[in-house]
C-alpha cells in the first residue's frame, strides 16, 4: 500500500478529459503520519461537470453518443461516496456534487454564490490562500490541505482537500479541482488519544513512584523524574541500562532468570501487582520497594512498565506499629494481671477474714485441750469433741487457700462448660462480708436451669467481681437511700446467658461512655482498667458487656455469653 | 473471779465455740452469742462480765455494737477480735474504749490476759458504782436543810457566812454539819469534800 498523491491523478485526469476518455481510479488513501490505513473508495470521475462546460470543438473518441457519456460522468459525480467540487480561478463555486454540498449544508444555487473562503474558517484562510497563491503562480501543481469549513449552521467540519488547477483547454477556462474528505472523526480520534497520552504522560511524569521502561533485553528505555527522588540517578544515567542495576547482587539473577523464563513461556514467577523487593540506590544503599509491572506489544515488540514504589517509610512505620502494638499487648496482659492482683489487694481483707477464722478456731481449741491437759481437767469427750472441730478447720482453711490460689493463678483461658449460677454464686462466697460491711443488701435473682456456657471460670469470676465491688463502691457515698445491690441471671432474647449486675448508687451519668476506656476511672485510688479489661475478657468469651443507667438510681452492668450449640436449655 | 461471765459475740461457729472452750479451760464461765441481737435479748448480769466481740458481724457490726451499747448506758468491757484489722479500725474502737484490739489468729494467752483486764475493769467499775450508790444513798438520807448546809461547807463557806446567808444562826449550822457529817460518816472535813466530789463531780467554789 503506498500512498497516491492526489493531485497527481487530478492532473492526469484533466489530461484525459480533453480527449473525453473514461478513468477508472481506485483511491487508496493512507496518512503517513497518522499510519491509518482505512479509506478505500472507488472514484469515478465525471468528464463534465457543470454547465457550459462541455468541451467544444473536440470529436467524441468513440461510437458512443457524447450525451450518454455525459450522464454516466454525471451520475458518477453526483453519486461520489467523496466530497467533489470545483470552483473558477477566482474561487467561486460552480459544481459541487451532493456529499459536498451536504458536507457544508448549503444548497446547490446557494453554493454557487460563495467563493471558498467564504466558508473556510477564519483560522485557516490564511494558509489556503497561500497554497492556492502558489498554484496560482504555477509554483505547484497541486496541494494538500487539513482545514476546517464553516458549515451554513456555524458548526465547523474538518476536511482534508485535495486541490489541483485545471488547465485550460479548447473553449474551457482552467479551474481548480478539489476532492473533499470529512475527516471530522478521525480529528476527533487523534484529539482524544493526544489528550488520553498527555495524560499518561503527565502522570508518568508527576508521579511519585518511579516508572520504568524496559525492552525485551531488560535495558532502560524510559524513566520518569521520580526515579531520581527514588534510586538517585538521573534518568538518562539509566537509558540503555539494565534494570539489573537497580537491585542488589542477590536479586540480579533471580531477575534475569525469572525474565527469560517470563519472554519464553510466559509464565511469571512474581506477582506482577505490588511486589515487594529490595532496590538498589545510586549510593549503594539497599531500601524497601513496591513494583508493579505492566506490558504492551509495540512495533511487534514487548514493552515493559515498571512502577517502583520506596516504601522504607511505609516499612518503618508498619515496623514502628508493630512494636507499639507488640508493647501495648504486653502492657494489657501486666495490667491484667496487675489489676487482678489489685482486685486481689481489695480482696484480701475478706479472704483473710475467712482463712483467719478457722485458723482462729483451731488454735483455740488446740490452747484449750493443752491448758486442760496441764490442769488434768481434760476429758475425753471434749478432747475429741476439740479435735473433731481442729480437722474440720483444717479442711475448711484449705480449701480456701485453694480456692484463692485457683483464683489468683495467671492462667490462659480455659473454656470449660460452666453454670453461671455456679460461678455467680462463688463470687458473691468471695466478697465475704464486704456486703454486710458495706451495708448493702444483696439480692441475687437467678434464673434457674441456665443452659451451660462455654468459659473461663477465673475469668468470669474476675469479671463478676470487679462488677460487684464497682457496684459496692458506688454505694459507699449513698446515705439517703437503701444501698440495693442486685446480681441477676437470665435468658436474654436471642438465647444468650445475660448477667446484669445493678446497683441503687450515684450512677454514671456523662460518663456512661467513657467507662470502658482504659484508664478511665471515677474512683480516687482506681486504676481505670477493670472494666477495660472486663470488656476484653467478655468479647474474648463471645460476649458482650455494656452499661445502662438503673431507674431510678444507678447504673447496670450487662454482660452476655453465648450459649454453645447443642446445649440442653 | 468468782461469779465473773465471760460474752463471746462471734457469727462463725467454729470460732465461737472454740472461745468458749478455751475461756472456759481456765475456769471462766462462757456464754456465746452468734450476734449483737441475741446478745442484747440476755438480762445484764450482776456480776463482773467483759465482752468479747468479732468486729465483722451479720447485721450490726462490732464498732456499731460498741457504740449502741455506750448509748444505751452499758458500760462492759470489750475485747476486740478481727480476722482483718486495720489501724484507723482499731483506733476508733480503742478510742471508744476498747481493752484489746486481736488479730485473728491471736495468741490463746494475749485473749485471756485481755479478758483478765476487762473483767477486772469491770469488777473495779462495778465496785466504785457501788460505793458511789451507797454515798448517794447516804446523801440522799440527809434533810434538805442538811444538804443544803453541806453543800455550802464544801463550797468554803464559813459557818457564820453560812447562818447569814440561810438567816439562821451560826450555832443551827454547827448542828446540821455535825449531823451531816454523822449521816455520811465521814470521818473528817476533808473525807466529807471527797465524797460530795464523788456524788456531784467537783464542786466549784462559790464566789
Amino acid at each position: 500500500m503506498g500512498f497516491s498523491p492526489m493531485g497527481e491523478i487530478a492532473v492526469r485526469l484533466a489530461e484525459r478529459i480533453s480527449d473525453r476518455s473514461i478513468y477508472l481510479v481506485r483511491l487508496t488513501v493512507e496518512d503517513p503520519e497518522v499510519g491509518d490505513v482505512g479509506q478505500h473508495f472507488l472514484l469515478i470521475l465525471p468528464v463534465y461537470v457543470g454547465v457550459g462546460m462541455s468541451p467544444a470543438g473536440s470529436a467524441p473518441a468513440n461510437d458512443e453518443a457524447p450525451q450518454h457519456i455525459e450522464q454516466r460522468w454525471r451520475t458518477a459525480f453526483e453519486s461520489s461516496a467523496i466530497g467533489i467540487t470545483m470552483a473558477d480561478l477566482a474561487g467561486r463555486f460552480f459544481a459541487a456534487n451532493s456529499v459536498f454540498r451536504n458536507m457544508l449544508g448549503y444548497t446547490e444555487s446557494e453554493l454557487y454564490e460563495l467563493t471558498y473562503l467564504d466558508v473556510t474558517y477564519e483560522e485557516d484562510q490564511k494558509t489556503n490562500q497561500e497554497l492556492v497563491g502558489e498554484l496560482m503562480e504555477g509554483k505547484r501543481q497541486h496541494f494538500q490541505i487539513e482545514k476546517r469549513y464553516c458549515r451554513k449552521d456555524g458548526t465547523l467540519v474538518w476536511v482534508r482537500n485535495y486541490v489541483s488547477r485545471v488547465p485550460g483547454m479548447g473553449g474551457v477556462a482552467p479551474f481548480w479541482f478539489a476532492v473533499v474528505e470529512d475527516i471530522t472523526q478521525r480529528k476527533e480520534e487523534e484529539s482524544a488519544r493526544r489528550y488520553t497520552e498527555e495524560k499518561y504522560r503527565v502522570m508518568v511524569e508527576t508521579a511519585s513512584d518511579a516508572v520504568i521502561c524496559l525492552d525485551e533485553s531488560s535495558a532502560i528505555l524510559l524513566a520518569n523524574p521520580a526515579t531520581t527522588r527514588v534510586f538517585g540517578y538521573d534518568p538518562t544515567e539509566l537509558i540503555g541500562k539494565p534494570l539489573t542495576m537497580l537491585m542488589p547482587e542477590f536479586l540480579r539473577k533471580l531477575h534475569e532468570g525469572g525474565f527469560k523464563r517470563y519472554l519464553a513461556t510466559g509464565q511469571r514467577h512474581i506477582n506482577w501487582q505490588g511486589t515487594e523487593l529490595i532496590g538498589l540506590r545510586k549510593n549503594g544503599q539497599e531500601f524497601p520497594v513496591e513494583v508493579s509491572f505492566g506490558e504492551l506489544i509495540q512495533d511487534g515488540h514487548r514493552v515493559f512498565t515498571g512502577f517502583i514504589r520506596d516504601i522504607s517509610e511505609r516499612k518503618q512505620a508498619e515496623e514502628i506499629r508493630k512494636q507499639a502494638q507488640k508493647a501495648i499487648q504486653t502492657t494489657q496482659a501486666e495490667l491484667a494481671r496487675v489489676s487482678r492482683l489489685t482486685t486481689m489487694g481489695e480482696l484480701a481483707a475478706s479472704i483473710a477474714h475467712e482463712v483467719n477464722q478457722p485458723l482462729t478456731a483451731v488454735n483455740n481449741n488446740s490452747s484449750a485441750c493443752l491448758r486442760l491437759l496441764a490442769n488434768e481437767r481434760l476429758q475425753p469427750d471434749v478432747l475429741r469433741r476439740a479435735l473433731e472441730e481442729i480437722v474440720a478447720d483444717g479442711t475448711r482453711a484449705s480449701a480456701i487457700i485453694a480456692r484463692i490460689r485457683t483464683f489468683i493463678k495467671k492462667a490462659p483461658a480455659e473454656k470449660n462448660r460452666l453454670d453461671v449460677n455456679e460461678v455467680i454464686g462463688e463470687v458473691l462466697a468471695m466478697m465475704g462480708h464486704g456486703f454486710e460491711e458495706n451495708r448493702i443488701v444483696l439480692k441475687s435473682e437467678l434464673a434457674q436451669a441456665l443452659p451451660p456456657v462455654l468459659g473461663d471460670r477465673v475469668q468470669l469470676q474476675q469479671v463478676l467481681l470487679n462488677l460487684i465491688m464497682n457496684g459496692v463502691e458506688a454505694m459507699t457515698a449513698i446515705v439517703d437511700r437503701p444501698r440495693l445491690l442486685w446480681v441477676q441471671s437470665r435468658i436474654d432474647e436471642s438465647g444468650d446467658v445475660l448477667i446484669a449486675v445493678r446497683d441503687s448508687g450515684t450512677g454514671l451519668g456523662l460518663e456512661a461512655d467513657s467507662v470502658f476506656t482504659p484508664f478511665f476511672t471515677t474512683k480516687a485510688n482506681g486504676m481505670g482498667m477493670g472494666l477495660s479489661i472486663s470488656r476484653s475478657l467478655i468479647d474474648a468469651h463471645g460476649g458482650r458487656l455494656w452499661t445502662t443507667p438503673n431507674s431510678p438510681h444507678g447504673a447496670v452492668f450487662s454482660f452476655t455469653l453465648p450459649v454453645p450449640a447443642g446445649s440442653p436449655s | 473471779m468468782n461469779g465473773s461471765v465471760v460474752f463471746v459475740v462471734d457469727d462463725d461457729r467454729s470460732v465461737r465455740s472454740s472461745l468458749k472452750l478455751l475461756i472456759s479451760s481456765v475456769g471462766l464461765q462462757v456464754e456465746s452469742f452468734e450476734s449483737a441481737d441475741t446478745f442484747l435479748q440476755r438480762k445484764p448480769p450482776d456480776a463482773p462480765s467483759c465482752l468479747v466481740l468479732d468486729v465483722r458481724l451479720r447485721g450490726l457490726s462490732g464498732l456499731d455494737f460498741q457504740r449502741e451499747l455506750a448509748a444505751r448506758n452499758i458500760h462492759i468491757p470489750i475485747v476486740f477480735i478481727t480476722g482483718h484489722g486495720d489501724i484507723p479500725m482499731s483506733v476508733r474502737a480503742m478510742k471508744a474504749g476498747a481493752i484489746e484490739f486481736l488479730t485473728k489468729p491471736f495468741r490463746d494467752q494475749d485473749l485471756l490476759d485481755a479478758v483478765r483486764i476487762a473483767l477486772e475493769q469491770d469488777r473495779a467499775r462495778r465496785e466504785q458504782e457501788r460505793d458511789l450508790t451507797d454515798l448517794q444513798q447516804r446523801f440522799d438520807s440527809l434533810t434538805p436543810r442538811e444538804q443544803e448546809v453541806i453543800s455550802m461547807v464544801v463550797s468554803g463557806m464559813l459557818n457564820k457566812q453560812i447562818a447569814g446567808e440561810l438567816g439562821t444562826a451560826e450555832n443551827t449550822v454547827k448542828v446540821h454539819r455535825s449531823r451531816a457529817m454523822e449521816k455520811m460518816n465521814a470521818q473528817s472535813f476533808a473525807d466529807l469534800v471527797r465524797m460530795i466530789e464523788k456524788i456531784k463531780g467537783p464542786t466549784k467554789k462559790a464566789s
